[in-house]
């Protein structure tokens, strides 16, 4: 790992970025003082070094000076590395040969105020920056193989769409979903908007079309629990939950729930109406099997019963089915979890669970649903009552900026959206109940959003803009909500028989557990984090896993159907490679020095360092298809027999030192 | 060595026009991410700061956390992912376990712990990043430059500073400390090779002799590397007890590692081994 004794010749480009570097730091400072360090041959500034004028500068002079290595003074490495790693394997150079000094993101856009110390900074980086190239070596990257097969987690409209994307592409395809039918909240709704289509019956279609497609695997009632490997070649450990039910056997006729003794709320009408411990979410479901609810089934808590399997005509009852835990390879997995919606219980000042009337925008849609516990008749939970008076009340669990009771500070996005179509059909019901909105702003921005919600004023929609403090229930069950009407400055002090909570979106349970399985990071709101909020909207900081739907960020049923259409056109992208290229991070052992210590062995995440008995003793061997190149043998060595490829000791040395140099 | 401390000033004084200088060591995948989120958001925060960016915090050797102090670095930041977000799985643990112990090293050695600071940054982070760097930098400006003599808190002067950062820089480079990092955890945890399970006190005791004994060879190496030096020597510079002195000694020399250069009067006086050459 010793660098070559020759002098390297050093190629320096410092750049202006536009006006976002030179803006703030004297570029021309900072290329005069590159200029005279150790090794540079050229030092140049350009207007645009990623643009194509200034990569043929680069190229041009690694011809001409015969350059060996190259620094680039620009943006962050995580956004134009790869550009320039690439522009250098074009001009014949080892990719590794690279360094980049990070001007803008760390320098000129941080430090705007004082642009002498910025210039100083500047030229410190660089300095350390061309330090750390003298020390480069060429690195040969490893190859990896690539599994053609995509796992998409998370069974909503988002997932299906992703799967459906997939499997037509003639990508083999995993849809795994922890419910026992996949469909989420979409199935859940009554009509969407703004054109008022019925949501099951679009949805529908397409959950078929996934049972049917040859390429798509739905693995419902099933969780992700361990995630190893990298891009083109995941092993993913799904936990597949004991359904108690064959699904290959079971044909849905229900006779097995209609003798079923057990009643359990249930939650695919948010707990307004029952089910069975044996039974199907919805008529819908897909996979259309039944599943035994295990925590209610009376023979799986008290050991007596078995009805179902004695009706099932079909012996489709297994009660001696267990969890299982399959691992399945894959080369992408798009993640599609979701949210969940706010719990507005958390917000006691709107008395939902205690007051039976103040229900949420989803419970409203069970109501008003033709297969939901009402059938489709408006009738308020306390007493089956039709309300006349009702009150909408948004941003339950939105646009809270002190985060209080788990609130959210973004806007939801849907949840006006959602009011004003929920508003118009009880209106076009009801043409004499009278509706009441109490809003932030209403926010309809989207095709056709603010024509619909034009349309729902006409209809006579009263909007309050005023954001209530406290919805309080008088003797006979009404509830009154006094609030100023921010427009006219009037207190309002109003008497209503049903108040729905237009919940926000959160991010969905079991979230940070999955975000911590497969690396990925959060965002502040608690949804994942893209790639890059303008350019990369559906990847994510790991090679060959992407995001589609609101596990991103609440967004709409077009808007996640389109991020699927791009997560999996980026997933199939991934699958359709020969081979995957590896950095090649990983530890070098100096077998001299090694003592067979096995710290390294006992240190290593991934087990990618083992202790073997060699002729010479016990000695540290690298598996370079398991290692990551984290660095933790490297840098807890006792021996100081490991140099990590690229980030070695005298590399980081050697920039310490020009960091700190005086200029 | 601790008890050789100068009085310093009072923690908290300004100094007027002392910008100090910082070198954060920064993990690619959260809090060198942070640091870019900052800048994309244009959230100003001060200079000082010098960034160099490592795949993993567990990357940040104990050498590296030292090394900045030998050429003028005031302080040292290691940022990584937040616990159970490692990109890495656990590299952040191993930097928390690495940094605790080079903090008993900078206390032993009377240099101000706060000069090594660890945290956790994470992607979406940029506006806690800018202001956790705003701080620190004033944090930092309280203590007074490294080796500002009476001017900083721990009143050394900058030839003794270095001194004693090249002291810890031995010490953390050094088998013994080495091994006693990565294992620390697990003496406690899971036991030694006999399975016995070693009490946290008694692993952090352990460490703590480890230390005192790491330290006094090392400045025994650094003295005896820049001219010959007696035990006596030796044990007034460090302001310790002859007796301590011509133990480690005794030790460094059976290891070859120093050897006899002379005997000035009834003083043998010791190089390093291979140095009169």
């Amino acid at each position: 790992m010793q660098a070559s004794t020759v002098q390297p010749r050093i190629g320096v480009y410092v750049c202006h970025c536009g006006l976002n570097i030179a803006g703030v730091v004297d570029v021309v400072a900072v290329r005069e003082s590159a200029s005279s360090l150790d090794g540079v041959v050229i030092a140049r500034d350009n207007k645009y070094t990623c643009s194509e004028v200034g990569q043929k500068t680069i190229a041009d002079d690694i011809r001409e000076f015969g350059l060996d290595r190259v620094v680039i003074a620009s943006c962050s490495p995580r956004l134009h590395e790869k550009t320039f790693r690439a522009l250098l394997e074009k001009c014949g150079m080892n990719p590794f040969l690279l360094e980049m000094a990070n001007i803008r993101e760390q320098c000129s856009w941080v430090h705007s105020g004082d642009s002498e110390a910025a210039t100083e900074k500047a030229k410190a980086l660089v300095r350390s920056a061309v330090a750390r190239a003298r020390l480069l070596t060429p690195l040969l990257r490893s190859e990896g193989r690539v599994v053609p097969k995509v796992m998409v987690v998370g069974g909503g409209v988002a997932g299906i769409s992703a799967a459906l994307y997939l499997g037509n592409m003639g990508i083999k395809t995993y849809l795994v979903e922890r419910q026992p039918s996949i469909g989420g909240h979409m199935a859940m709704l009554d009509k969407t908007f703004p054109t008022l289509d019925c949501s099951l019956c679009i949805l529908s279609p397409k959950m078929v079309e996934v049972a049917e497609n040859e390429n798509i695997e739905v693995l419902s009632y099933s969780e992700v629990e361990k995630v190893e490997g990298q891009v083109g070649d995941f092993r993913v450990q799904v936990r597949r939950k004991a359904r108690y039910v064959d699904e290959d056997k079971c044909v849905g006729c229900g006779d097995c729930a209609a003798k079923c003794p057990v009643r359990v709320p249930d939650e695919f009408n948010r707990s307004m109406g029952e089910r069975k411990a044996i039974y199907i979410p919805f008529p819908q479901a897909i996979p259309p099997a039944y599943v035994i609810d295990a925590e209610h089934c009376r023979y799986l808590t008290q050991g007596k019963c078995r009805v179902c399997e004695k009706v099932c005509e079909r012996g489709a009852v297994v009660f001696d089915q267990t969890d299982r835990v399959e691992t399945i390879e894959v080369g992408a997995i798009v993640v599609a979890t979701g949210f969940q919606p706010y719990d507005a219980s958390k917000k006691p000042q709107y008395g939902y669970g205690r007051y039976p009337n103040v229900i949420t925008s989803l419970d409203f849609e069970r109501i008003i649903c033709a297969d939901g516990p009402t059938h489709g008749k408006l009738k308020r939970p306390g007493d089956q009552a039709t309300p006349k008076r009702i009150a909408f009340i948004q941003c339950v669990g939105s646009r809270d900026e002190h985060r209080l009771d788990g609130a959210g500070a973004y806007c939801s996005r849907v949840c006006c959206m959602i009011t004003a179509k929920q508003a118009f059909m009880i209106k076009e019901k009801y043409p004499d109940s009278e509706v009441y909105v109490y809003y932030t702003d209403m926010r309809t921005a989207g095709k056709g959003f603010e024509e619909f919600y034009q349309r729902g004023r006409g209809e006579g929609i009263v909007f309050v803009r005023g954001k209530p403090g406290e919805v309080r229930e008088e003797e006979d069950g009404s509830l009154r909500i006094t609030s100023e009407d921010l427009d006219s400055g009037c207190i309002l002090d109003l008497s209503f028989d049903m108040v729905v909570l237009a919940v926000g979106l959160a991010p969905p349970e079991g979230l940070v557990e999955l975000a911590q399985r497969l690396n990925l990071s959060r965002s502040a709101d608690g949804f994942l984090l893209e790639g890059h909020p303008k350019l990369r909207p559906f990847e994510t900081s790991i090679d060959g896993i992407f995001l589609a739907g609101c596990v991103q960020f609440p967004k709409d049923i077009p808007d996640s159907v389109a991020q699927a259409g791009g997560a999996a056109a980026a997933a199939a992208a991934t699958c359709s490679r020969q081979k995957i290229e590896m950095d090649p991070l990983g530890p070098v052992i100096d077998e001299d020095l090694c003592i067979g210590c096995r710290l390294c062995e006992m240190l290593c995440p991934y087990g990618a360092i083992k202790v073997e008995k060699t002729d010479r003793g016990y000695k540290a061997r690298s598996i370079e298809v398991a290692c990551k190149g984290c660095g933790v043998c490297g840098a807890s060595c006792s021996a100081r027999a490991i140099t990590m490829k690229h980030y070695s000791n005298d590399q980081i040395v050697a920039q310490t030192k020009a960091l700190l140099e005086v200029s | 060595m601790a008890d050789l401390a100068v009085e310093g000033r009072a923690v908290g004084e300004r100094q007027e026009g002392f910008e100090p200088q910082v070198v954060g060591f920064l993990c690619n995948w959260c809090s060198y991410a942070g640091a870019d989120l900052a800048g994309t958001s244009r959230l100003a925060y001060p200079t000082n700061l010098r960034v160099i960016r490592v795949m993993c915090s567990g990357r940040v050797d104990p050498e590296i956390m030292t090394e900045p102090f030998l050429h003028g670095a005031d302080a040292v930041m290691v940022l990584g992912c937040h616990p159970g977000d490692c990109h890495y799985l656990s590299g952040n643990y191993q930097a928390e376990q690495r940094v605790r112990t080079v903090w008993m090293v900078l206390d032993h050695l009377g240099i101000d712990r706060g000069r090594l600071y660890l945290d956790w940054v994470s992607a979406a982070e940029g506006a806690r990043f800018a202001d956790m760097v705003s701080e620190f930098v004033e944090r930092v400006k309280a203590l007074g430059p490294a080796g500002g003599g009476p001017a900083s808190k721990e009143g050394l002067s900058r030839d003794e500073f270095t001194f004693r950062a090249e002291v810890s820089r031995r010490v953390v480079a050094g088998e013994r400390f080495r091994w006693l990092v990565g294992r620390n955890k697990a003496l406690s945890e899971e036991g030694n090779v006999y399975g016995e399970k070693v009490s946290p006190e008694k692993a952090g005791a352990l460490m703590q002799s480890v230390i005192a004994d790491e330290c006094v060879r090392a400045a025994i190496e650094v003295l005896a590397g820049e001219a010959p030096v007696s035990v006596r020597d030796i044990a007034s510079r460090l302001g310790i007890s002859a007796q301590i002195v011509l133990e480690q000694a005794a030790y460094l020399k059976r290891r070859g590692i120093i050897e006899l250069y002379d005997v000035l009067g009834r003083s043998p006086r010791y190089v390093l081994a291979g140095a009169r050459a």
